[in-house]
């Protein structure tokens, strides 16, 4: 599903990623872990075409991004959803609006769109707040409201960067049940963290990065 | 037809938002469309009371006064048969003598010192519209000229040229003046457009995320521009028709003008279509403009 063959990217000329080889399996739960400039938020960046590499070969779904078109990036995007740590909500929109968004980028008819946000929002839990605006939601609940919109086209992939990156740990954990239950239903999913709780709870595959090298890959229970 | 909705929506939004902006950009385009609007009018006024005057043009043939009766039927048969007369009157020299004498009554003592009637008879000769142009009229009145019998030919053609050809420069002073504040114009919204941009930058960068297309981004701050281009343009026009009609009821200025008042008038309905319609482009290319930086910056 994604594979990365010695991805290099340099940030003025000081290297943030270096040599990286690795894939993740159609349906795999993988956490990126490492401290802060380890290059997690880098490697995620490089994996929605919002940086390229200097050097490497990544393909998603089996498509090479280094010859994706910038016109052909919107696409490329449509079959991922991002959660972000600030959640990025559209703060003039309904919490509906905000997860109605990439349907309508999408041009789906109206009933579509309201079937499936509805949909996103009852599986995030957040269905009773649909005409709130994000201002009005806890940071949890924000955090749903950001992973609704990142499910509700169905994506085969979903990219998350410190999602639970403000969070207590009762909400942290919370946040990471969902991605678990979204998980089972064969979305693909990698998560970058630096909390050991999360990895704890979740037991999944660790990728661990240290000064832009891989400096770990271990499955799930090892 | 719900993403129509949105561009709508998200363009009256952005108008909404930034309203001191939007109503520096309306204005300031309503006044130099306005500017360029007053070249327009004078233009057009100008030229139709040129095009009138040219209709009115008539040619006086004089004649000599030892023409005999025979010389005069027969000039009078050539003239009617030329292509270049429309319309064809006698004046004789009595004629010509009450003329005067209606027209200058306190001129008489003038005439009353030269015992006969120093007046020639002419033709009065109405052009056909064919011919009214300067070089038709001047060569058919060089070619009159050697004809037996006439003695000479005059017409009130060089002031009229002369008018024609002030009409040419402020056809140029209205083009130059045109293009300097449209670009005027394309710069007051693109900058407006790209204060939006930069507010908004946040959002576009979301946008971005979540797949949408750069024309999905950008539709609702070209129609932005659309619509402030197309205030402008109307808030002018209302600007002119006002200041017209001010000067043409209370000043009388135009009237001054060749005299020519009941001639003058505002711009015809397809004409100010047009003024709403340059207005409509000039916003669009602001926002294209802006558009393209954003594109290049990428915010």
């Amino acid at each position: 599903m994604i594979q990365l063959f010695h991805v290099w990217k340099h940030y003025a000329k000081r290297p943030a990623l270096s040599d990286i080889t690795l894939q993740i399996e159609k349906g795999e739960f993988v956490l990126l872990m490492g401290p802060s400039g380890a290059g997690k938020t880098t490697l995620l960046k490089l994996l929605f075409c919002a940086e390229r590499a200097d050097d490497g070969q990544i393909l998603i779904q089996g498509k090479n991004v280094a010859r994706i078109k910038p016109s052909g990036v919107p696409y490329l995007r449509r079959t991922m959803g991002f959660v972000f740590q600030d959640f990025r909500l559209l703060q003039k929109k309904s919490v509906f609006d905000n997860v109605a968004l990439p349907l309508l980028v999408q041009g789906l008819s109206s009933f579509d769109i309201r079937r499936k946000a509805t949909e996103a929002l009852k599986a995030v839990g957040l269905e009773h707040k649909k005409e709130s605006r994000p201002a009005m939601l806890s940071a949890g609940e924000q955090q749903r409201a950001c992973i609704a919109r990142a499910i509700v086209n169905s994506p085969l992939i979903l990219l998350a960067d410190e999602p639970t990156g403000n969070m207590d740990p009762d909400l942290a954990a919370e946040i990471m049940d969902l991605f678990k239950t979204i998980n089972a239903r064969g979305t693909t999913l990698l998560i970058a963290t630096h909390n050991r709780q999360v990895v704890e709870q979740v037991n999944r595959r660790v990728v661990t990065l240290a000064e832009g090298k891989l400096a770990s890959d271990v499955g799930a229970g090892q | 037809m719900r993403r129509l909705g949105y561009w709508v929506c998200e363009a009256v939004t952005n108008i909404r938002v930034n309203q001191t902006t939007t109503f520096i950009a309306i204005v300031t385009t309503a006044f130099t469309l306005a500017c360029f609007g007053v070249f327009l009018l004078l233009y057009l006024n100008l030229r139709g009371a040129v095009s009138s005057l040219q209709d009115d043009i008539k040619v006086i043939v004089y004649l000599h006064d030892n023409l005999s009766a025979q010389g005069l039927a027969d000039l009078q048969r050539r003239l009617g048969g030329e292509p270049e007369v429309a319309d064809l009157t006698y004046v004789s020299k009595d004629k010509a003598l009450a003329d005067f004498r209606t027209q200058f009554p306190s001129e008489q003592s003038l005439l009353q010192g030269l015992g006969e009637n120093p007046l020639p008879a002419s033709f009065e000769v109405t052009l056909a519209p064919r011919y009214r142009s300067t070089d038709a009229v001047k060569r058919w009145t060089d070619r009159l000229k050697a004809v037996p019998g006439v003695a000479q030919v005059q017409y009130s053609r060089d002031w009229i040229d002369n008018l024609a050809t002030m009409i040419g420069y402020v056809e140029l002073a209205s083009v130059a003046v045109g293009m300097l504040l449209a670009a005027a114009s394309v710069t007051i919204i693109a900058n407006t457009i790209r204060l939006t941009l930069y507010a908004r930058r946040e959002e576009i960068e979301i946008m971005r995320l979540i797949g949408a297309t750069g024309a999905f981004i950008k539709i609702p701050y070209l129609l932005e521009g659309a619509v402030l281009g197309t205030l402008g343009a109307m808030l002018a026009l209302a600007l002119l028709k006002g200041g017209f009609e001010f000067m043409t009821l209370h000043l009388g200025l135009p009237s001054q003008v060749l005299g020519l008042a009941p001639k003058l008038g505002f711009f015809p309905f397809q004409v100010s279509v047009w003024l709403v319609l340059a207005g409509l482009l000039l916003g669009t290319v602001g926002s294209l403009l802006s558009l393209v930086r954003l594109e290049r910056s990428r915010v």
